[in-house]
């Protein structure tokens, strides 16, 4: 073929213009307000030339309207003032036209929601064209062998089939992939990577983070990291800006920042990431582990199975699952999404039946339960979803919906419904104050915490957290825990907790149960899971979790295997 | 997929054919049974001076001496099998009665159609593409005050400054260019600001997904951007709004023709209800429903063909397995 | 994922009075109570009489004592305009009564029953929409007999179909919110439930709507007044007034001032009902 020759640019970097002296991007008092409310506060950094650097922050801190700013994606009712200067050149004051040269070719940019990402209706083909079309390269059949084999660098197995294909019909660990492709196929000097991984599975989290620091080292090109996971950042890029309310807090290199953090607030994130505090709340936790030897079984799961048929085919949501919780302990389901974890917890609280299997809880069984004799049962067992943003109605008032299940399962006096209620909502840290808000008044880590009375007020043996914190900041995380475990202490209660973060499991559970594709492929107690995991699966889980710098492994980005695996 | 589209196509095609009966049998009820019997209703008022005679001979004619579950199962027999009965006035058939004025309205009916496309279209295009701050805000106000205005006073309005002022077309002469031209322009009003409102609306959606963002990144400029991405996945959804506003024109036909002086579907409508002419106000009724369920049929059909994202599958939760990763792909679902 | 709302909402909360009330939205109310004064007390707005006119008065232009000048019988236009208005609004509001209630509760039950409940008032829903939205209102006021009691009725009818269909597709939404079966795991009954948490939320998103359809009444009645069919004069409905002003179109104030009143009442509707969608 006569493209051979063009076949390898794209793996050594083409330098077109001779390179200019200082930083590649210079970030001067940016700030930026939408209307009267300012978002970013006089921001600056400095991004070397081949360097990454991270912008750290919980929602709200400004960290994604930074990164629109050096992209100049800023919605039309923003106003961003200040300098923004990449490669010699100020881009704020730039006229649309003269910036365009730069987008795609000098600045590269990687999103949030690869499921978002691409055009829905037109194929992943025809809009890599759009990036190849920035290449100088005139023959179109050339252009697509150029995309092809970018494709394949950023482990695509099959670049011909995703090349045809429209996006919903690859999965978001490969969508990633065809944008981080796309983003780096006309070699941008800078790559803009917005919370690449936070809409992905932990283990394909991994592998994207990996692959972005591979392309970042061989091709030579600077990274500009958007993320609320400090270890994340800590283990990828040179440098850490950590950002609060639009404002800089601490800024440096990343071994400055992260092992000796000087900042209150860089210290307070540092101390609330699961991943490097696997102790934090042993002193609440580790009493409970006495009661694994004597307590009684509160829950007992056994050989439950359940299908669903879709299109004609037989799913197995959950497959013979067994697991027995204690009473007084909290026991973790651990798995990614589609794992089965979601279906086992419906199953368990009688929203579904299953298909074989016995589920007892508290000694009587749930199977072939009446709607009212279930009804007695959710007087003990009751569950806190994953989402608090959901899961209030909007309607009503905090003290409303509070009393909702004492006036439904018509428990004591008005007056003494009134008692319990404030009491609910004073053991997890609410005041008076709140009881007449209605929850869009409220921040997502109290509406979490009002959902937590709701299911206190009833004074149930076993509380089913669903996932309870993943919608939260890590801050806000810390504390919800903290509630739970000291309820826990207090009350007595048993949880069971289901989760994706395995960190965070390590932190709290005292058994722990590893699912994939709808089995329990591992189970043991947090100690033998953790220190000393059997399964090949659990393995991998266990290495997706960022370890922060001290595990880092932009070091030597050529260790871990490349291609995503295709079930 | 090929066999849940042909599922999904009988489904649809059955439940038409379904709907079009049911509605012949409503508009029965409604025009011929609750008014109360025609009889005393119609034929002897005596504001409509029928002799006894003429009475007897319509009343034989109409078969209107006959219970009327045996009235409703003739007439529904007969309009499946294409026999629309007979004028209560003039004793003509109906279907030619029909037949007469309904060139005139489908050459309105399909001008109003283009001109409703090329304005919701303009007006869609400059909603992101004007300056933000006047142009933008000028053409967006557009739908809302195209659906303000009474379409009749679209109408006189037009006729006032094009008919009076520049004696563009004259009033005793509907079926001339001008006059055709501004009643689609009249009729085109609140058909095209509907469909642009949902354009407009689409757009937007669009623009503001983060496609678009990273499609921006890659250097694409407002045009292209515009037809390449945001117009198809804006406009797919406007063929389901296009079919339902075929049942608007067909409503609106007969302010527009009463304004205009037009003979036409809709001023046929208008006389068979000021003499109380009931055959022909039901075929009229159940064939523009014929008309609207057909073309929303097709529209339903040929929907899932034209959108990659639609699959014809059942709402089950779907669990994925670990390897296919959670982003949320958006998957539009068509379920019975 | 991680929501980024909250301190933003938190501060768009203490955001200024005029950005919550843009001057396009206080117009609209300013008119809509204007208008509403004038059906609820017609006579503190005009000092003439609108049945009776001076003959030697007619067909003057808009002045200082005749603001929307006077008809060819020589009453004053801006009177009539006034007058007619409580029987132009109250038809409007008759008509969005009726497709509230019947449409919302057919909604309501095909939505939250679902089953064979369902596939019949889909099927109702499915006829009432094939027929032409006018050429219904025009078939059941024909039915009715001609009157405006009766052409806000067919309105009313007219309209079922549209609140039914967003009620349904609503409360679905609704029920399968986490709220809802959280309720039910809290021990809350299915009425318990459709009462206290799908009717209220499902309603949120009707009320917009039902302002809506509010302005569009007043332009279906218009038009059925328009074509003769509300009540006769002297009686003075905006559509009827400009039905009568159309055989006039030298004296183009005839038609222009009653469709000016009518065009800016629907659109100050139509401008409420946008800002009460996108505040809720």
């Amino acid at each position: 073929m006569a493209s051979q020759d063009k076949l390898t640019p794209p793996l050594t970097r083409i330098v077109t213009a001779p390179r200019r002296a200082g930083p590649l991007l210079r970030v001067e008092d940016l700030s930026v307000s939408y209307g009267p409310q300012e978002v970013v506060t006089g921001v600056g950094f400095e991004l070397g030339r081949g360097e990454s650097l991270a912008l750290i922050g919980e929602s709200g801190s400004g960290k994604s309207t930074i990164a629109r700013s050096v992209l100049r994606l800023l919605p039309g009712n923003a106003r961003a003032t200040g300098r923004i200067t990449f490669d010699g050149q100020e881009i704020l004051a730039l006229p649309e036209r003269r910036f365009r040269p730069l987008r795609g070719r000098g600045i590269g940019f990687v999103p949030q929601d690869p499921g978002n990402a691409l055009n829905p209706v037109r194929t992943i083909g025809a809009q890599a064209q759009e990036a190849a079309a920035l290449l100088d390269e005139p023959d179109k059949a050339i252009r697509k062998e150029l995309i092809l084999e970018t494709f394949a660098q950023v482990g695509l197995d099959n670049p011909g089939r995703a090349y045809e294909s429209y996006p919903h019909q690859l999965s978001g660990g490969m969508l990633q992939r065809v944008l981080i492709g796309l983003a780096v196929l006309p070699r941008p000097a800078l790559l803009v990577a917005d919370e690449p991984t936070s809409a992905l599975d932990v283990t394909i989290q991994k592998r994207i983070l990996e692959l972005l620091s591979r392309l970042q080292q061989d091709l030579d090109i600077s990274l500009l990291l958007i993320t609320h996971d400090l270890a994340v950042a800590a283990e990828r890029t040179d440098a850490l800006v950590v950002l609060k309310g639009g404002s800089v807090q601490e800024a440096g290199s990343t071994a400055a920042v992260f092992s000796a953090p000087s900042s209150a607030y860089a210290r307070k994130l540092r101390a609330d990431v699961p991943a490097l505090n696997p102790d934090r709340y042993a002193a609440l936790r580790d009493p409970g582990f006495a009661r694994l030897a004597d307590g009684k079984a509160k829950i007992a799961v056994s050989g439950v199975t359940k299908t669903f048929s879709v299109d004609g085919k037989v799913l197995k949501a959950v497959d013979d699952v067994s697991f027995a919780v204690p009473a007084g302990t909290t026991h973790a389901l651990v798995g990614e999404s589609g794992s089965g974890k979601t279906t086992t917890i419906r199953l368990l609280l009688g929203l579904d039946q299953p298909d074989h299997g016995d589920i007892t809880v508290a000694g009587t069984p749930l199977a072939g339960r009446s709607q009212q004799a279930l009804h007695a049962v959710w007087r003990h067992l009751q569950l806190v979803y994953q989402n608090p943003f959901t899961s209030l109605d909007p309607t009503w008032k905090v003290e409303h919906l509070v009393r909702e299940p004492l006036d439904r399962f018509r428990i004591g006096t008005p007056k003494e419904r009134g008692e319990q209620v404030r009491e609910a909502l004073a053991s997890v840290g609410l005041g008076e104050q709140f009881l007449s808000r209605r929850p869009t008044a409220l921040s997502g880590g109290q509406r979490q915490r009002v959902a937590i009375a709701r299911a206190l007020v009833l004074k149930p043996d076993v509380i089913v957290l669903d996932e309870p914190t993943s919608a939260l900041d890590v801050s806000v995380q810390a504390d919800i825990v903290e509630v739970l475990l000291s309820l826990q202490a207090k009350l007595g209660l048993t949880y069971v907790f289901v989760s994706h973060d395995l960190a965070l499991v390590r932190q709290i559970a005292h058994t722990v149960s590893v699912m994939h594709r709808g089995r329990i492929v591992e189970h043991g107690t947090v100690g033998e899971i953790f220190d000393n995991p059997r399964q090949p699966y659990t393995r991998s889980l266990l290495k997706s979790i960022p370890s922060g710098i001290e595990g880092g492994t932009h070091r030597n980005p050529h260790a871990f295997p490349l291609k995503e695996q295709i079930a | 997929m090929r066999n849940a589209y042909l599922v999904y196509a009988a489904k649809r095609i059955v439940q038409a054919v379904v709907v079009i009966l049911l509605t012949y049998v409503f508009t029965f009820i409604v025009v011929s049974i609750l008014p109360g019997d025609p009889v005393t209703n119609v034929l002897r008022n005596p504001q409509n001076g029928f002799s006894e005679e003429e009475i007897q001979a319509i009343i034989a004619a109409q078969g209107l001496d006959r219970p009327i579950p045996v009235q409703l199962w003739d007439a529904l027999s007969g309009f499946v099998t294409g026999d629309l009965g007979l004028s209560m006035r003039s004793g003509r058939p109906v279907a030619t009665m029909i037949a007469e004025v309904l060139p005139s309205t489908l050459i309105l009916a399909s001008m109003t159609l283009a001109f409703s496309l090329i304005i919701a279209g303009l007006i869609g295009y400059g909603s992101q593409a004007l300056p933000r701050k006047y142009g933008q805000g000028i053409v967006r106000g557009i739908p809302s005050l195209f659906l303000s205005v009474p379409n009749f006073v679209i109408g006189l309005l037009l006729i006032h400054i094009f008919g009076f002022q520049f004696g563009l077309f004259r009033v005793i002469d509907p079926n001339s260019f001008w006059a055709t031209f501004f009643a689609s322009v009249t009729l085109a009003t609140p058909i095209s600001a509907q469909i642009a409102e949902v354009l407009v609306a689409n757009l937007d959606n669009e623009s503001r997904q983060e496609y678009a963002a990273v499609a921006r990144a890659r250097g694409l400029r407002q045009v292209r951007l515009f037809f390449l991405h945001l117009l198809k996945p804006s406009s797919l959804p406007v063929v389901t709004v296009i079919a339902l506003m075929v049942g608007e024109v067909l409503g609106n036909a007969l302010i527009t023709e009463t304004v205009f002086g037009r003979t036409g579907i809709g001023s046929l409508v208008q006389r068979s209800v000021s003499t109380q002419d009931l055959p022909v106000l039901q075929a009229i009724v159940s064939l523009a429903a014929v008309v609207f369920v057909v073309v929303n049929l097709i529209a339903d059909l040929v929907y899932p063909l034209l959108d990659p994202r639609v699959k014809l599958v059942g709402a089950v939760r779907r669990p994925t397995t670990a390897d296919e990763g959670s982003a949320n792909i958006p998957s539009r679902v068509v379920t019975e | 994922m991680t929501f980024s709302l909250n301190p933003l909402a938190a501060r768009i909360r203490t955001a200024r009075w005029s950005e919550t009330f843009p001057p396009a939205v206080l117009l609209s109310f300013l008119i809509v109570a204007l208008v509403l004064a004038w059906a609820v007390a017609p006579g503190l707005f005009t000092s003439h009489n609108p049945a009776s006119g001076v003959p030697a008065d007619k067909l003057l232009g808009p002045s200082a004592a005749h603001w929307f000048g006077t008809d060819h019988l020589g009453r004053d236009l801006y009177a009539r305009v006034v007058y007619g208005t409580a029987s132009s609004v109250t038809s409007a509001f008759i008509a969005v009564v009726i497709g509230l209630v019947v449409g919302g509760l057919m909604g309501l039950l095909a939505g939250f029953l679902g089953g064979w409940v369902d596939v019949v008032l889909a099927r109702l829903v499915d006829v009432l929409l094939a027929i032409p939205n006018f050429l219904l209102a025009v078939i059941v006021v024909t039915a009715l007999g001609f009157n405006t009691t009766n052409a806000a009725i067919a309105t009313g009818v007219s309209a079922v179909a549209v609140f039914a269909r967003v009620m349904r597709s609503e409360v679905i939404k609704t029920r399968q919110a986490a709220f809802v079966e959280a309720s039910f795991l809290l021990g809350g009954s299915r009425w318990h439930i459709l009462l206290r948490h799908v009717l209220p939320n499902a309603s949120r998103s009707v009320l917009p709507l039902a302002v809506l359809r509010f302005g569009l009444s007043i332009l279906v009645i218009a038009s059925l007044a328009f074509l003769g069919y509300g009540d006769p004069p002297p009686a003075s409905d905006w559509g009827l007034l400009i039905s009568i002003g159309k055989d006039y179109l030298k004296w183009p104030w005839l038609v222009y001032a009653p469709a000016f009143v009518t065009i800016a009442t629907v659109l100050s509707v139509n401008r409420i009902s946008r800002w009460l969608r996108k505040t809720n």
